[in-house]
């Protein structure tokens, strides 16, 4: 099965610092939700867990499929997806300030939530931008709004990735 | 409103501890990594507490001052029995 991580420079994961290596197969110790087994991202996760390097990998093994990730027993690193870059995340950024101007920016209450992700994007705070801006559309539309917009962002990005379209 | 499954940095702190003792049960676990992705700020505080445990636990007893070491262990005498 083909998934995606995301790790941090030099092929280091974020949490549990483990250097992946390119092309060799890693056996996780057992497979557990959050504490063992290799993590990977479907597409519809990306937004989700946006880090440093996306890279595409190669499950194997019985694929556990959670609310946000996958676990499996086995994976391997099989190539890194150049096109997430700063330039992607940039734009995926300003896809969001313009998402939550429109979606909330006429509602005084939550209008303020405009400014916030606009300030993201100078700060290039990129993840929080999709975090705030999913935030605003449950606070207007409720908490199945705020998937939908998780799903919307996930849209965005695998098509500027050429990785076709995400499943909800 | 607040998302069920999302924590604030006030929880994070609260639960870093637990976190890197691997003793948050799973869905806890993955709210906390969760954060850690939008927040600078939590992300930076976890960092500083991994290099906190890190540096002290390579502290030999024997790198303590005997002064400071004196002054300590009167310091804890004098709390517990305060």
């Amino acid at each position: 099965m083909i998934a995606y991580k995301f790790l941090n420079e030099e092929g280091v994961a974020p949490f549990t610092g483990f250097r992946w290596p390119v092309g060799d197969w890693v056996e996780a110790d057992h497979v557990d939700p959050c504490s063992g087994g290799i993590h990977a991202c479907r597409l519809r996760d990306l937004p989700i867990w946006m880090g440093r390097e996306l890279w595409e990998i190669e499950l194997d093994g019985e694929v556990v499929e959670l609310e946000r990730k996958l676990v499996a027993p086995r994976g391997r690193l099989l190539r890194r997806i150049s096109e997430w870059n700063d330039e992607l995340l940039e734009g995926f950024a300003r896809f969001c300030a313009g998402r939550t101007r429109e979606q909330v920016g006429f509602l005084p209450i939550l209008s303020g939530f405009v400014g916030d992700v606009d300030r993201f994007v100078v700060q290039r705070r990129f993840p929080i931008a999709g975090f705030a801006a999913a935030r605003a559309a449950e606070l207007r539309d409720g908490p199945g709004a705020y998937e939908r917009e998780r799903l919307v962002q996930a849209a965005w990005l695998a098509e500027r990735l050429g990785l076709g379209v995400p499943a909800a | 409103m607040r998302l069920a499954r999302e924590l604030t940095c006030a929880q994070i702190v609260e639960l870093v501890t637990a976190y890197l003792e691997g003793a948050l049960e799973p869905d806890d676990r993955e709210r906390f990594e969760e954060h850690l992705v939008f927040c600078d700020g939590c992300d930076r505080y976890l960092e500083q507490m991994r290099l906190t445990i890190d540096v002290t636990g390579r502290l030999e007893p024997g790198e303590l001052p005997p002064a400071l070491e004196e002054r300590l262990l009167e310091a804890f005498r004098g709390w517990r029995s305060g």
